[in-house]
């Protein structure tokens, strides 16, 4: 229902005709283009990149590659070994295993709203969905399989080359196709049915509670003005709750680690000392599914998370200043980073979290194992 | 008999070039912002710029509204309002608003504001670039940030690195500002050139000092409204 599966029935039609008519061959259709279903306050100017249109037969692809275990060394992961549908596409691990006993470095990040994403990866090393849905299968840390093979498997396979034909004109199989369709099906991850959504839309009332957390989630803190804030909607931005698309704008260094242990993070794709420690802000959506957090997991609950944001901010060179600058009480100039947050407020932020559970994208059949 | 044909034709030829250059009735117009701070382009994450008051500044994010831009012709009293006239701007973010076609006319005089006009900032629930999903909407009760810019600085009294989060807004800091023109032919496209200069928030008529600052996180109050005084005053203009 995420998708309109726009001009599906004219083309059936046009086949039942030409099947009706002569006994030519049917005229070879293309595949059918189908546009993203979402809701109209997620933003509006975000054109399908031109080179990957979304189709019908490009989406069932991807969904099958997501799921294929081929596509890993020893046939034992897939894509959504580590982005389990009912965890928010996360893993619940605090980092991710991948063949033969590696082990990654970095916590699997969430799927949801992708298109509105850029910059992909905790370190933003890529650009577009299309090249980072292949970069997980050559990882020896993850899948582990040279692409080239990757290649020939689909391409010896008895089913696959028909799948790649529909979606893409012609029976070859190749690394840019398989990164398109990955990224189609990506792209349908729609979620927008939380309670905060059904909240936007008028259609419920959060509880107290929620709507003062979500207040607070909204809010940069200012003392001198009695503004309280939790200073979470800085870096989360909008009704996406995701980080800022344009440019680097969406990586931040919220404070983890003291200088000497800080990680290169985006540094290591910018060059720029600046953004040494930054990480990707990842959209919030089903949060609460999808511990443990950070890019290296290492808080287990949302409380944690919020007592990190709360008393645990370490200074850094390049400590975002919208944190360095955010507290609930009038600071001096020496004081350590604190927000100030009182444990009402707190729980109130993690209520609002909660609210960007979204029952119906956890369990939609057309998001789920396509082999079961 | 030759002769006169051929003065004829002479004749058609200078009426019909004169035709050429009859004025089209509309004209493309665009504005095109250069932000600059120490009268050098403007960049993110660059260490190579100055507060006015001296400390070294890191730059890490400048937005700003620019609304309800009217373009007046004051010889002939030709004006065009810009119809729904709300634009985003911003370092490494847009930096061009394009009018489309317009009447033509010999433009002379601009006229906008900063931020955004009481009625548009009394709501959120707006599209194009007054989407709340711009990062630039205070938050679902109050309308919308103004001018935003964030950055960091090295505190002159204590040394220490420290933020400085500029967020203004509030209705009272809704500024116009009008601005001459030069060059605009009717018929033609134009480029109207702008800097933004990032020093004047902190020039004049408030010089602000930012190791002195109460507060270096700014986002209302009565410091807001000293720097909304500052950006009606040279922060946007013609080049």
């Amino acid at each position: 229902m995420r998708f309109l599966i726009l001009g599906s029935g004219i083309c059936l039609c046009g086949v039942l005709l030409f099947s009706c008519g002569a006994e030519e061959s049917p005229i070879q259709e293309g595949p059918t283009l189908i546009s993203l279903e979402k809701p109209d306050y997620f933003p509006a100017e975000q054109p399908m990149p031109a080179a990957n249109p979304l189709t019908e037969e490009g989406v069932r692809l991807g969904r099958m590659l997501f799921y294929e275990k081929k596509l890993s060394k020893d046939g034992t992961i897939s894509c959504a070994s580590c982005h389990q549908q009912e965890k928010g596409f996360s893993d619940g691990l605090r980092v991710s295993p991948g063949v033969g006993g590696a082990q990654g470095t970095m916590n699997a990040m969430s799927l949801a709203n992708l298109h509105w994403q850029t910059r992909f990866f905790w370190n933003g090393r890529s650009v577009t969905l299309e090249e980072q849905a292949i970069i997980p299968i050559e990882d020896p840390m993850e899948m582990n399989l040279p692409i080239q093979e990757a290649i020939s498997r689909l391409q010896n396979d008895s089913d696959y080359p028909k799948l790649f034909s529909a979606a893409f004109g012609t029976e070859e199989v190749t690394a840019e196709r398989i990164g398109k369709a990955l990224a189609q099906f990506e792209r349908t991850l729609i979620s927008a049915n939380s309670k905060f959504d059904r909240w936007i839309r008028g259609e419920v009332e959060l509880t107290p509670e929620e709507q003062l957390g979500l207040e607070l989630f909204f809010t940069h803190p200012e003392p001198s003005i009695q503004l309280r804030g939790g200073n979470c909607g800085d870096c989360h931005l909008g009704f996406l709750t995701a980080g800022d698309p344009n440019g680097f704008s969406g990586f931040h260094n919220n404070g983890l680690d003291p200088d000497e242990r800080l990680k290169s993070g985006l540094q290591s794709v910018t060059g720029n000392a600046f953004d040494r420690g930054k990480f990707k802000a990842p959209g919030l959506r089903n949060i609460a599914l999808t511990a443990p957090y950070m890019h290296d997991g290492r808080f287990s609950s949302l409380e944690e998370v919020l007592d990190h944001y709360n008393d645990h901010i370490q200074n850094s060179e390049t400590l975002d200043v919208l944190i360095l600058e955010a507290s609930n009480e009038p600071q001096n100039p020496n004081d350590p980073v604190k927000l100030h947050l009182s444990e009402q407020e707190k729980k109130a932020i993690i209520a609002f979290l909660n609210t960007l559970t979204d029952q119906e994208f956890v369990t939609n059949p057309k998001f789920s194992n396509p082999f079961k | 008999m030759k002769n006169i044909a051929y003065l004829f034709l002479a004749f058609v030829l200078i009426f019909s070039s004169c035709s050429e250059e009859e004025i089209p009735a509309q004209m493309t117009v665009e504005l095109n912002f250069e932000n600059t701070l120490n009268g050098k382009p403007l960049q993110l994450n660059s260490e190579t710029f100055t507060l006015p008051s001296g400390e070294p500044f890191i730059a890490k994010k400048l937005k700003y509204y620019i609304s309800n831009v009217v373009l007046t012709d004051t010889q002939s009293g030709a004006i065009y309002n810009v119809p729904n006239s709300y634009h985003l701007l911003g370092e490494d973010f847009k930096s061009t608003v394009e009018l489309g076609m317009i009447p033509s006319a010999n433009y002379d005089q601009i006229t906008f504001s900063i931020g955004v006009d009481a009625e548009a900032n009394a709501k959120t629930d707006q599209t194009g670039d007054l989407d709340p999903n711009n990062d630039m909407a205070w938050n679902w009760n109050s309308g919308y940030k103004f001018v935003v810019l964030e950055g960091e600085f090295t505190h002159k009294t204590t040394g220490e690195r420290t933020g400085l989060v500029l967020h203004i807004g509030r209705n009272q800091n809704y500024k116009t500002v009008t601005q001459s023109l030069t060059g605009i032919r009717a018929g033609r496209a134009a480029q109207i050139q702008l800097k933004t200069v990032v020093d004047q928030l902190f020039l004049s008529p408030n010089a602000l000092n930012a190791s002195e600052l109460p507060s270096t996180t700014i986002m209302g109050g009565e410091l807001a409204d000293k720097i909304g005084e500052n950006y009606a005053n040279g922060f946007i203009t013609i080049e």
